[in-house]
């Protein structure tokens, strides 16, 4: 397959998707760090509430997937496919694995009576989790679809517009973890 | 192929658009929404006050939902030429944007009953009005439905002429993720994710009339592409 420097990976399509998910995450953010600025007190003491290493590793398991990703990436533009695919599953157990700490992170949270509704930081905490949690498992299903895409034997140069696709699509969810962890455990 | 009946139906967007503007906006001034915060004898002041306004308003409202339905109809017509022989997705399309009419009529009857006996009891209006407003904004799901089997249906389009950009797929499936922000105004009376908030109202408003007017242009196009031929 021939490839200039200018070439955009994917279609041009999942593009309009990905910026508009990134504009309204970032419009999210904005308003998060406004409200933040207005009680400041009240989202440092329940920032304290949370706790860093389930974030921490949660960060490393999808900057791991990431790698991953890019790995079976190459490997599929080399036109091996059947190479690629354990990559592609190993970003997936790095999903189970970011949604297993997240399931057990809401339920630490929800044991000690933590809600939606228990003050503004929390309300902020589920919503963005939750919507980022609701992108991990759509990006899991897209996985999936990579796994069995690349596995199939007759892979060719029009699915690897497809892995392009999902491949961009994952690296958004990443993305959009490393602007939420800090922003939500870490911020001063 | 009945173009002209096509070019009318997605006309009917564009007149449910304006009709609604006009009467929701401009006359029963639902814009902005009465804050959830607001006590029974604050919200009952509203339509004490503004009471002709709010019934005239509100039943132009009501015309205007109805002239979804025809739109939603040009939709379902033009993914049929996508999915031919068994159109699940239009058929899911076409309920759920057929609720999705009711919900854009149901809130202006209830608002309606909120208006009709404005010297009732304020504790009354103000469940009402809760009604009314729960109704309008949190009901996203037929929405989200609608939208995300617009957007598969697109993505199964693989003739070498697609009856739709391909890119107008990831464009609904965007729009769909968008409204689902309005399903947590239970939870909150005020804030960014109450129903008079940033994120779970003022923004699914503003992507769903630019929704129409994106759809609109692209149907046109569209409608036209059909008629030569193509």
């Amino acid at each position: 397959m021939s490839r200039s420097k200018n070439h955009v990976p994917g279609e041009v399509g999942i593009w309009i998707f990905i910026l508009g998910d990134m504009v309204i995450f970032g419009l999210f953010f904005l308003v998060y760090v406004y409200y933040r600025g207005l009680d400041i007190e009240l989202y440092r003491q329940s920032q304290l509430q949370l706790n860093q290493h389930y974030g921490a590793l949660n960060t490393l398991l999808l900057l791991a997937s990431s790698w991953f990703v890019v790995m079976g990436v190459e490997k599929a533009r080399q036109g091996l496919g059947q190479k690629a695919a354990p990559f592609f599953a190993s970003a997936l157990a790095c999903g189970l694995g970011f949604s297993a700490v997240k399931v057990v992170e809401y339920g630490e949270k929800l044991a000690a009576d933590i809600t939606i509704t228990s003050n503004d930081f929390f309300m902020y905490y589920y919503i963005f989790t939750g919507l980022h949690f609701l992108h991990v498992v759509i990006g899991m299903g897209v996985l999936t679809f990579m796994i069995l895409k690349t596995r199939a034997k007759h892979f060719q140069s029009n699915d690897m517009i497809m892995v392009e696709s999902g491949a961009s699509f994952w690296h958004l969810v990443d993305l959009l973890w490393i602007v939420l962890f800090p922003l939500l455990y870490l911020m001063p | 192929m009945n173009i002209r009946s096509q070019l009318l139906c997605a006309w009917c967007g564009v007149v449910f658009l304006v009709l609604f503007t006009i009467g929701w906006v401009l006359l029963a001034r639902f814009l902005p929404p009465p804050s959830p915060s607001l006590g029974a004898e604050e919200v009952a002041a509203i339509y004490q006050q503004n009471t002709g306004a709010i019934r005239f308003g509100l039943m132009l409202a009501m015309i205007a939902g109805g002239l979804t339905a025809p739109w939603v109809a040009v939709i379902a017509n033009q993914m049929r030429r996508i999915e031919g022989n068994s159109p699940v997705l239009t058929y899911t399309m076409l309920v759920a944007g057929a609720v999705g009419v009711v919900i854009l009529v149901l809130p202006t009857m209830t608002w309606t009953v909120a208006a009709f006996r404005p010297e009732r009891a304020p504790e009354l209006i103000l469940l009402l009005n809760d009604f009314g407003w729960l109704l309008f904004v949190m009901t996203f799901s037929p929405f989200f439905v609608q939208n995300m089997a617009i957007g598969l249906a697109i993505f199964s389009d693989f003739a070498s002429e697609p009856v739709f950009p391909r890119w107008l797929g990831y464009f609904n499936i965007w729009v769909a993720i968008l409204f689902v922000p309005g399903g947590l105004i239970t939870f909150f009376k005020t804030g960014p994710f109450a129903w008079d908030g940033i994120l779970a109202f003022w923004l699914p408003l503003v992507i769903f009339f630019a929704w129409f007017l994106v759809m609109f242009v692209v149907l046109l196009q569209t409608i036209r592409r059909q008629a030569n031929g193509i």
